[in-house]
């Protein structure tokens, strides 16, 4: 259970859309009505039909209409069913592209230029799994539901026109079969099935132990201990589902006796009031038989409506989603053919929620040209300098300015002044063109071709059968992480920034990669300011400026090659670097 | 359409028959709830007062609550049966988890693995219970109610007897039309597919091209795009569901006819005629809840054919031929022309069939991130080692450095061959042994974190080390300040929803891991400190040393200056270990290693 009361009348993420979509929405239900009705009717006229005859009428003709007609919902019953699912499915699609488009805009806001892939992905796979939740919310539950709550009202008002008392009772048993017995058995489950849920966690975590850890459980020797790992929980998780799998199928022999009873009562209803003369109890079979095609709008709704506790996590999550509040001071322009200096003045900045600063009192210069490297262990804030530069994050204190404008006051502008090279490039799934021209529209082939050479991907783009209109997918294989970075730096380099920043581009690569990658990268960004946050000493020699972090501070800052002269710490590390001690 | 496997599985039989005779059952409860029912209603017809039909109705709802009495028992045994299944299957396949190891793993996948235990195993457990049952009465029920009309009405039996196979025909053509209309726009279908998520794991990107907020309105286009196809799709595939449908309720209607000419002509009597109209819809009932049910356990089809697959992946079970001894310093291992590649079975081969189902509602596909690529051949590796000697592995990316620590570490099993390593004197095929992992400690470049405490985690070698030799530990690895300042210190939860920890206190703990396994000599270390930056490899490297002190050390590195502490060194290019020596005779005469370690050097302040 969520700690967090949800409640539906600020529910946003399930109910604009039924109104959004609601004439689609309602095509689909009143296909769906008329389905069941043609159902009945097909088998009211079969019952009328055969009673009739059985009265030896003259001729033929006597039971010419009702056969016409059942012919007719005959045909329409299958047709029908197939509009609606048609309808239903369009209906749920379109309503999915609407919410997966919602779903981007808010991960576009929580989102950062730089950050870890790795973290999000899992993230990333939670939300869409969220939206295919919420699409059998819709389909499985919500429609359903409501039109089985039509198909009842109509049943009732039908039989109201001939017997009062009888549509009474059918009332009170409907009710009994679409609304108390599906919310009861609602209610009753939640305990058992978030106790199913929690257990189902943890056996993922403990699988995940089991997996991942194979190797080490295996040397370890210790087989009964991995055996043991989930046991408990398998047994307990094993007992809870017998339960409440015990219940559901109790629940819906409840709701099949209902609905028998719904038969007895029409027999004994039928028998009373339609058998005042011959022509009127040659409709007793038609009414009864009518009921039973029924079923399949009644029966189902007991545990469509129980099928919320697997999406209600869904919609909690969705409606939990928030957007950051930001508020961007006023835009200002910038020509990014004359953007100089990049200071940051004295930033201090803690997350949210988190007691102490990742970053305390930083300042860092860069004129326009001028390179610097960040170097500290993996959660030192190093991502986070490069984020509050872009001005994806606000300092609590302190500024980054470009040219003294706050770069806050620049976020219009940013992909015309600042790029960023990151530590796993990311390709979509498209052309290497396309690829390219994303990060500057006016690019031409040729130009491309231009820059490729730069990065030396040239010669292997030309040996690709289609060239630059490979797609990457195809290609995707053939590409090593050495020549994903460099077509990253092609497009780093379309893209044409003053400032670039560098997120561990040569993180996994051999040394061998690596220092060819430095020496290319540094060598076509001679002009570009550059920050880059590595993680070792290669390729230090092409910065104006080394920082090194820890808890949030700088702990040694200066130029390397005066570093490497007069600090012993930095000399020690350097040597070590190189292999030298 | 149906896996054959599915009938070799554990008390199959039992249930069959079992089921065979619930539904015979079964269909003799529907023939006595539409006998009554007709009954019931001729009684109305012909007006007589309730009190005489009162007793048909009776038996009537006797009948039909004995019907879904007999689902409902029906229901609880296939889940006890289908659990029972899924207990064995689970079992098994982490028999086949512990034996197979990192080979089976990094094959298959890890998520993809942790999925087909946990979400697989209940699709499979909905895919048993449901599938049986319906098969079972699709092969009973339909033809004990057809020989029942035919002993009330032989043209109302015959239409239909040959409605049926009518069905069958048209529902395979519409189907067969529907897969190839599927599969001619399949790729176009799941590009747009993946789009979304594509989007989303580009999003950075696309926010440092400026590009993100233009996105949203392609994500939604594509969208709409996917959806069009997906109707142009359906409109084909769910055609078999309309010929169900139109069949059935044609015959109904034609039957209906006939009955009804019957009547006048006075050939029939009404009883008989309406027990065949009640009946008719229940003849055809099984045919369309398979149909129905067939689409919704396509995905457990798939996990099980998945998990047999995996049953059959070859594992060599831990073998018990090395005598129990302990690595001296005397201690000689040899390599004998040993070579190795991945060729049991492809990996495509565990990916999920992800053309079987056709629904508008399609689960996420599953993204491989953990898709380690490994260098798939090793050739002709010949070493002798004696005691505790250090030894380094370098080579370029893809040359087969993890591939040789693992074939070493017994993980993968080599050609087979009597004498691939001489232990002691000792011939062994392959290295998968009790005595010989007993004395291996493995440290990865991302030591793996167990979703427990600290103090577990450090023990997992040797559960029963003193509170004192972890103090002892804790020191050596520089980890007592971090863990004191923990609010619950060693009880600190950490792994998989516990407190996250950094890379280099990750290694720090995996580190002292190895300084409790005090009786383990020899140790694997793999890229240790590939990941983590400057300074805490220097704050790691004295820890490491110590514990290098008296074992035996093998350790695949890029970065050079741990050779400095190797005594010997094996270069490895293309699978085969190219050079081997003394680091320092190798900076003089290797060719290769010169080839590697060169370049670095210009980098030079």
């Amino acid at each position: 259970m969520m700690n967090k009361k949800f409640s539906w009348k600020h529910e946003h993420w399930v109910k604009p859309y039924l109104a959004k979509y609601k004439w689609n929405f309602l095509l689909a239900i009143f296909l769906g009505i008329i389905m069941f009705f043609c159902g009945g009717a097909l088998m009211f006229y079969a019952g009328y039909t055969i009673d009739k005859a059985a009265t030896r009428p003259e001729n033929i003709l006597m039971i010419y209409v009702p056969i016409v007609l059942m012919r007719a919902v005959g045909i329409g019953r299958p047709l029908f069913r197939y509009l609606e699912r048609l309808v239903s499915h369009n209906w749920i699609l379109r309503v999915t592209s609407s919410l997966r488009r919602r779903l981007f805009y808010i991960a576009e806001k929580n989102t950062s230029a730089v950050g870890s892939a790795f973290q999000t992905g899992s993230i990333l796979s939670l939300l869409t799994d969220d939206i295919g939740h919420l699409q059998n919310l819709y389909l499985r539950t919500i429609f359903p539901a409501i039109l089985s709550y039509l198909v009842g009202f109509i049943v009732i008002i039908l039989i109201g026109l001939f017997s009062w008392p009888l549509a009474g009772i059918i009332a009170i048993l409907l009710i009994m079969e679409l609304i108390l017995v599906p919310f009861f058995s609602l209610l009753k489950q939640t305990s058992v099935r978030s106790k199913e849920k929690k257990e189902k966690a943890q056996l993922y975590t403990e699988f995940t132990d089991q997996v991942l850890g194979a190797g080490d459980w295996k040397i370890s020797g210790r087989k009964d201990a991995f055996f043991n790992q989930t046991k408990t929980t398998l047994k307990s998780l094993g007992k809870h589902e017998k339960k409440s799998g015990k219940f559901d199928w109790a629940r819906d022999f409840v709701l099949e006796f209902i609905f028998g009873l719904m038969a007895v009562a029409i027999l004994y209803f039928t028998n009373k009031n339609l058998t005042y003369n011959q022509e009127a109890a040659n409709y007793v079979g038609a009414v009864v038989l009518a009921l039973f095609p029924l079923s399949d709008a009644f029966i189902p709704v007991g545990q469509g409506i129980e099928e919320w506790h697997t999406y209600s996590d869904s919609v909690k999550h969705l409606n939990e989603l928030t957007v950051p509040e930001n508020h961007l001071p006023h835009q200002e322009y910038l020509n990014p053919v004359f953007a100089g200096t990049l200071k940051a003045t004295d930033i201090s900045f803690t997350y949210p929620g988190e007691d102490y600063p990742i970053i305390q009192n930083f300042s860092l210069t860069l004129k326009r040209g001028q390179k610097a490297a960040l170097i500290g262990p993996s959660g030192a804030g190093k991502s986070t300098i490069l984020q509050l530069v872009l001005g994806d994050l606000k300092p609590n204190t302190g500024t980054v300015t470009l040219d003294k404008i706050n770069v806050l006051s620049l976020q219009k502008e940013r992909s015309k002044l600042f790029s960023v090279l990151n530590q796993e490039p990311f390709l979509f799934n498209t052309t290497i063109y396309e690829n390219l021209k994303m990060a500057n529209p006016d690019a031409t082939a040729d130009q491309m071709m231009e820059i490729l050479e730069k990065v030396q991907l040239a010669d292997f783009i030309n040996s690709l059968p289609k060239k630059l209109d490979t797609e990457v997918a195809e290609a995707g294989a053939r590409f090593s992480g050495g020549q994903k970075e460099r077509l990253s730096l092609a497009r780093v380099l379309l893209q044409d920034t003053p400032i670039v920043l560098l997120d561990e581009p040569t993180v996994g690569l051999d040394p061998l990669t690596e220092q060819k990658l430095l020496n290319l990268v540094f060598d076509v960004l001679k002009k570009k300011t550059v920050v880059w946050v590595t993680h070792h000493l290669q390729g230090v020699k092409y910065m104006n400026e080394v920082l090194f972090f820890k808890d949030g501070k700088v702990t040694m800052q200066g130029n390397p090659y005066e570093l490497f002269e007069h600090n012993e710490h930095f000399h020690q590390l350097y040597l070590m670097d190189q292999g030298l001690i | 359409m149906i896996d054959k496997r599915l009938f070799k599985l554990p008390k199959a039989k039992i249930m069959l028959a079992m089921l065979a005779g619930l539904m015979f059952l079964q269909a003799f409860a529907i023939l006595g709830q539409g006998i009554f029912l007709a009954r019931a209603i001729v009684g109305s017809w012909k007006r007589q007062s309730f009190a005489n039909i009162a007793e048909d109705v009776l038996t009537f709802l006797i009948f039909y609550l004995l019907r879904q009495g007999i689902n409902w028992f029906q229901k609880w045994y296939m889940n006890r049966y289908a659990n029972q299944t899924t207990a064995l299957l689970r079992q098994q396949l982490l028999n086949k988890t512990y034996n197979g190891g990192i080979a089976l793993v990094s094959r298959i996948g890890t998520g993809n693995l942790v999925s087909t235990l946990l979400d697989g195993m209940d699709e499979i457990s909905n895919y048993l219970s449901l599938i049986f049952p319906k098969l079972i009465a699709l092969a009973i029920v339909p033809w004990v109610i057809l020989i029942y009309i035919f002993t009330l009405n032989a043209l109302s039996g015959w239409i239909l007897l040959l409605v049926f196979p009518l069905l069958i025909l048209f529902m395979i053509i519409l189907g067969t039309a529907a897969q190839s209309k599927a599969s001619k726009q399949y790729a176009g279908y799941i590009k747009l597919q993946n789009h979304f998520v594509d989007a989303l794991r580009g999003l950075s990107t696309l926010k440092v091209l400026g590009l993100a907020k233009k996105y949203g309105n392609i994500v939604y286009k594509n969208s709409e795009n996917y959806r069009k196809k997906t109707m142009g799709v359906l409109r084909v595939a769910i055609l078999s569901t309309f010929t169900l449908d139109f069949f059935t309720t044609l015959s109904i209607a034609m039957i209906a006819m006939f009955l009804g000419i019957g009547l006048i002509n006075g050939n029939l009597l009404l009883y008989p005629s309406l027990v065949i109209l009640i009946l008719s819809p229940e003849y055809f009932l099984p045919i369309r809840d398979f149909g129905n049910d067939f689409h919704a356990t396509l995905n457990g089809k798939n996990a099980l054919g998945q998990i047999f697959d995996i049953l059959v992946f070859p594992t060599t079970p831990q073998e018990n031929q090395l005598s129990s001894f302990t690595w001296n310093k005397d201690s000689v291992f040899i390599a004998n022309n040993v070579s190795f590649n991945y060729s049991h079975i492809d990996q495509d081969h565990f990916s999920v069939n992800k053309n079987a189902k056709m629904s508008a509602v399609v689960k996420k596909e599953q993204t491989s991130a953990d898709k380690t690529h490994t260098a798939d051949e090793l050739r002709n590796v010949n070493l002798k080692l004696t005691g505790f000697q250090k030894v380094g592995i370098i080579g370029p990316t893809g040359a087969g450095k993890t591939t040789l620590m693992r074939i070493l570490a017994g993980f993968l099993t080599p050609h087979l061959k009597e004498d691939n390593f001489t232990i002691n004197g000792q011939n062994l095929a392959q290295l998968n042994q009790k005595n010989w992992q007993n004395q291996i400690t493995y440290i990865p470049q991302d030591p793996f974190m167990f979703a427990t405490s600290i103090k577990e985690n450090l023990t997992f070698y040797n559960p029963n080390a003193s509170q004192k030799e972890i103090d002892t530990a804790l020191k050596a690895t520089d980890l007592n300040n971090f863990v004191a300042s923990l609010k619950d210190g060693l009880n600190t939860r950490i792994g998989e929803n516990g407190r996250g920890i950094s890379g280099g206190q990750k290694q720090r703990i995996a580190l002292a891991r190895a300084f409790l396994a005090k009786d383990r000599k020899i140790l694997f270390f793999d890229e240790p400190t590939a990941h983590l930056d400057i300074e805490t490899e220097y704050e790691l490297k004295e820890p490491m040393k110590k514990l290098m002190e008296n074992h035996l050390v093998f350790f695949t590195t890029h970065r050079l200056h741990w050779l400095n502490d190797m005594d010997w060194c094996l270069v490895i290019e293309n699978g085969e270990i190219v050079e081997q020596g003394a680091p320092s005779d190798l900076a003089k005469n290797g060719t290769l290693f010169k080839k590697l370690t060169q370049p670095l050097k210009e980098d030079l302040l």
